[in-house]
């Protein structure tokens, strides 16, 4: 498993975690079963709070990607990997949609939004 | 794992009034400039000092009715090692066997040795790094639950302090339920090995809160005069002057974010945090 945390970025750690672990189980890296490391094994490799971990975990688990069983650990959920990939392209609409929002503020045409977008890409 | 309510301790014009929590588990840390009151709490939770006023209860018991017994579930690294410096580790590792019923004599040996601690120098002959880590190593080699770190990182390079850093989140790796206290007034520290900050200035409280929000949550905002007029000061907890502008603390960076777009907002972070509630107005 590969974590790499920006602890300068404006998203907030256990979001970051928590989007790296799901990119390791959508892209299959973790597998269905496989056990992930103890809070307190992550956060002290980390270096960051266990109650950080914890939280990324806790979401984890509310979105069905794993499944905490007391006392032995937290393992990966039985996901339906068709449907995670749908739902990173829904959270993807989403950012769109609110990057839409704010320019159509602005008063930008639909036309110079597209133009942006083009230019975006082409970088 | 330990409880604190309103512990008052006068000493002189010095007053200290303070309440907190050690849950199971986790890593509270104390910070505080020196003389805040960091290790009057300490030796009230070890019983070397008796409250004039409020309960400090270890284990559900109160601090000062510790048997030995008990007392050997705590592992203590104060500033002073209290081992003669003319004791060999050879000396001390003697003296701890037949100190502690649960002494892990032959992990004790391999932790010096793979911190490179010499077994047959005097101690007055370690070096600084070397005198913090034989602390450090002493306090957990004894299995306790509760671990309790009065400026473990005091003095050392980086390298030696995150050696140190790093043998703590090792025994909590292995010891899943242990609680540590930790002091220290370097904040990186504690912000990678902290869950909790409980924040003390002249003998009290004035800031507990998880580290995950302090580096979350919490944000420097730099604002200009005119910004800062129309600024909705409901989320700042602090604010300075400075010669060209303001600088507020805010536990809620993101709200500023969403509604002040500009705004140059930085992370929080434990060094800040001290710096504004101890000063500014």
């Amino acid at each position: 498993m590969h974590i790499i945390l920006n602890n300068s970025s404006m998203i907030p750690i256990y979001e970051q975690l928590m989007d790296q672990i799901k990119n390791e189980i959508i892209s299959g890296n973790l597998k269905e079963d496989e056990v992930l490391p103890s809070v307190r094994a992550l956060s002290g490799k980390l270096k960051i709070s266990a109650l950080t971990v914890k939280k990324a975990y806790d979401h984890l688990e509310e979105e069905g990607f794993v499944v905490t069983v007391h006392g032995k650990g937290t393992f990966v959920a039985a996901t339906d990997r068709q449907l995670a990939v749908e739902a990173r392209k829904k959270a993807v609409e989403d950012e769109f949609s609110r990057a839409i929002e704010k320019a159509k503020a602005l008063g930008l045409t639909c036309e110079e939004i597209r133009e942006m977008v083009e230019i975006i890409l082409e970088e | 794992m330990v409880s604190v309510k309103n512990l008052v301790k006068h000493y002189g014009d010095f007053c200290l009034d303070v309440s907190m929590e050690i849950p199971d588990g986790l890593v509270t840390g104390l910070i505080g400039k020196n003389g805040a009151g960091k290790s009057t709490v300490i030796k009230s939770i070890l019983g070397l000092v008796k409250p004039d006023s409020g309960k400090v209860m270890v284990f559900g018991k109160e601090a000062g009715k510790l048997t030995p017994k008990e007392k050997e579930n705590i592992g203590v690294a104060l500033s002073d090692s209290g081992f003669s410096n003319y004791l060999t580790l050879e000396d001390v590792t003697k003296i701890l066997c037949k100190m502690y019923g649960d002494f892990h004599e032959s992990e004790f040996r391999a932790l010096c040795k793979s911190q490179g601690l010499p077994f047959d120098k005097d101690l007055k002959n370690f070096s600084t790094g070397m005198k913090a880590k034989a602390r450090v190593l002493v306090a957990l080699s004894h299995k306790a639950d509760l671990l309790i770190m009065d400026e473990p990182t005091s003095g050392l390079d980086i390298e030696a302090r995150n050696e140190i850093l790093d043998i703590m989140r090792d025994y909590l790796e292995e010891n899943e339920k242990c609680s540590i206290l930790i002091t220290s007034h370097i904040s990186s520290d504690l912000e990678g090995l902290c869950d909790d900050i409980y924040m003390i200035h002249e003998g009290k409280v004035i800031l507990h809160e998880e580290t995950d929000k302090i580096i979350g949550q919490y944000g420097l905002l730099k604002v200009e005069e005119a910004m800062y007029a129309k600024l909705d000061k409901s989320n700042i907890i602090k604010t300075k002057k400075t010669d060209y502008g303001y600088e507020c603390f805010t536990s809620e960076k993101q709200f500023y974010i969403d509604n002040y777009p500009g705004l140059v907002v930085e992370n929080g972070n434990i060094d800040e945090l001290i710096l504004m509630m101890t000063g500014g107005k």
